[in-house]
């Protein structure tokens, strides 16, 4: 009788997982020894807890903004509609299409730091080594994707990531918070990921009127139109450009200088 | 280090732990393994006697004990604010309720074990005690015998330290006894908990096995019956929150 009557009460919660077997039955965790898990750190989730992921990671790091964990879980959670989107464009455009098929993975045990440092200056390699060392940050501060349903797009959000330092790079912003969010709205842009959207709207609210001033009237314009303008900077293969003058990709990409300098952490 | 008071209060620290697992045989009669038939999961039982149970993983026991380390390494930061949170605060009624059931007095020798931190403190392992026969008054342990990979031996060990007439007192996680609430409880802890794990204290995995390994945990029945196995008599227990913990009492005579 009590079951009945809790499955009419749960009958709208259609989204929950069925659980016909008693409780030891209960988990979405595959075995032990990994076999059914899509690809290494996947953690499968019911539609009803990366709902409750999104909320959570959206209000932690809205309250916590160092937590970019938080971060990196709504993305994933809240990203798979549009991640299609993107594996799909990238399928479409040839570069795109390569990098899906060989899965280049940018950290520094898969990079040649010694080879970037000793490329000539104004290349993209030397740039991007330039970028890392000033801002002190590594690539391998990137978290692996967990709550992603599928392999492949998957990848292409591990790769979102991976590039992103890439677009500081392109763009000129250092990784403070200004810097950030210009990068944020450009991603978003390009990207459509609602991360990014919401990273976009409500990463500016911590800061000053004075730093939110220059970001609507100058920063926020300038990264909307670059990202309009540039072609998707995830077909990119990078690892093949590291010679290329940062001038020369630019200006391939139709990505003009920023309207201020932006300080960073010289 | 002496309390000011004279009710001396040995909390103690459980972490490492060692061999066979004589007690997965009754676990394993509660829980559903796909696959195998009953006699024929008891004869492998006997085949892979170094086997056992990670939450809903299957471990070697070498293994367990890292494991469980590493866990509770993990959680010891947020440790506190999480248990208030997954609970809602009730971890403390139930705490409370525990303590009023010991009514300590001054003088009392107890012994809490796998306590985390406290007045005095000593680290050991549950299932080889660094203390003599016959010690204390009171042993206690609190949502810490479940971690424990062979419960029999810290079952045994609190029977040794505890002085003839001594009590043991177990709170820990049990089984609901009601199918309604029972649903609602499973529903919240694999749904809810591992996401509060995940959001407050970046470990999604910790609470995974937190949950799971409360489903291992044999009923109050199993429990009561593995506690006489130790020796102790007068073994009664009193579930919570509709079965969500429980609270086992013994005697040492």
């Amino acid at each position: 009788m009590a079951t009945v009557l809790l499955r009419a009460v749960l009958r709208p919660f259609r989204w929950l997982p069925s659980h016909p077997r008693p409780a030891a039955e209960m988990p979405l965790r595959a075995r032990s020894d990994g076999v059914g898990l899509l690809y290494p750190h996947h953690i499968p989730t019911s539609p009803l807890q990366k709902a409750l992921l999104a909320a959570g990671s959206a209000a932690m790091a809205l309250y916590n903004p160092y937590r970019h964990d938080m971060v990196a879980v709504l993305g994933e959670t809240t990203g798979h509609r549009t991640l299609k989107v993107l594996r799909d464009q990238m399928r479409r455009d040839p570069e795109g299409a390569q990098i899906l098929q060989e899965r280049p993975r940018i950290s520094t045990s898969t990079l040649d730091l010694g080879k970037l440092q000793s490329l000539p200056e104004g290349s993209l390699g030397r740039e991007y080594l330039r970028f890392l060392d000033v801002n002190r940050v590594s690539p391998d501060t990137r978290a692996p994707t967990r709550f992603v349903d599928d392999e492949e797009l998957a990848y292409v959000i591990q790769r979102y990531r991976e590039v992103h330092d890439m677009l500081h790079t392109l763009l000129g912003m250092p990784t403070n918070i200004l810097g950030e969010i210009v990068v944020k709205w450009f991603e978003a842009v390009q990207t459509g990921l609602p991360m990014c959207i919401l990273g976009a709207l409500f990463g500016p609210i911590q800061l000053s009127a004075q730093s939110l001033q220059v970001l609507i009237s100058e920063l926020i314009p300038w990264a909307i139109q670059n990202g309009r303008r540039a072609p998707c900077l995830l077909n990119l293969y990078y690892e093949r450009r590291w010679e290329q003058p940062l001038r020369a990709l630019r200006e391939e990409l139709g990505l003009t200088a920023p309207p201020i300098h932006v300080q960073g952490l010289a | 280090m002496a309390a000011p008071r004279n009710l001396a209060l040995w909390n103690y620290c459980g972490r490492r732990w060692s061999r066979a697992m004589r007690g997965c045989q009754q676990l394993g009669l509660r829980s559903s393994w796909p696959g195998a038939s009953l006699s024929a999961r008891l004869l492998s039982q006997e085949k892979r006697a170094t086997e056992t149970h990670f939450g809903f993983e299957t471990v070697s026991e070498e293994e367990k004990g890292g494991k469980v380390y590493q866990v509770f390494e993990s959680v010891a930061k947020k440790y506190d604010v999480m248990n208030d949170m997954m609970s809602l605060g009730i971890h403390r009624l139930w705490k409370d309720l525990l303590l009023w059931k010991m009514r300590p007095l001054p003088g009392t020798q107890l012994l809490d074990v796998a306590g985390g931190t406290g007045l005095a403190w000593v680290l050991g392992d549950a299932e080889e005690l660094p203390f003599d026969d016959d010690k204390f008054d009171i042993y206690t342990i609190a949502f810490g015998i479940r971690n424990v990979t062979h419960i029999d031996q810290a079952l045994q060990e609190a029977h040794r330290v505890l002085k003839p007439g001594g009590r043991f007192l177990c709170l820990e996680f049990s089984q609901v006894n009601n199918p309604l609430i029972s649903r609602l409880y499973d529903l919240y802890s694999f749904q809810v908990i591992p996401v509060l794990g995940e959001v407050i204290a970046g470990d999604w995995k910790s609470y995974q096995y937190l949950v799971e390994s409360i489903r291992r945990f044999p009923s109050q029945e199993e429990f009561k019956e593995m506690i006489e196995d130790a020796g102790f008599h007068k073994v009664t227990y009193e579930s919570l929150t509709s079965g969500i913990v429980a609270i086992h009492s013994a005697f040492k005579l």
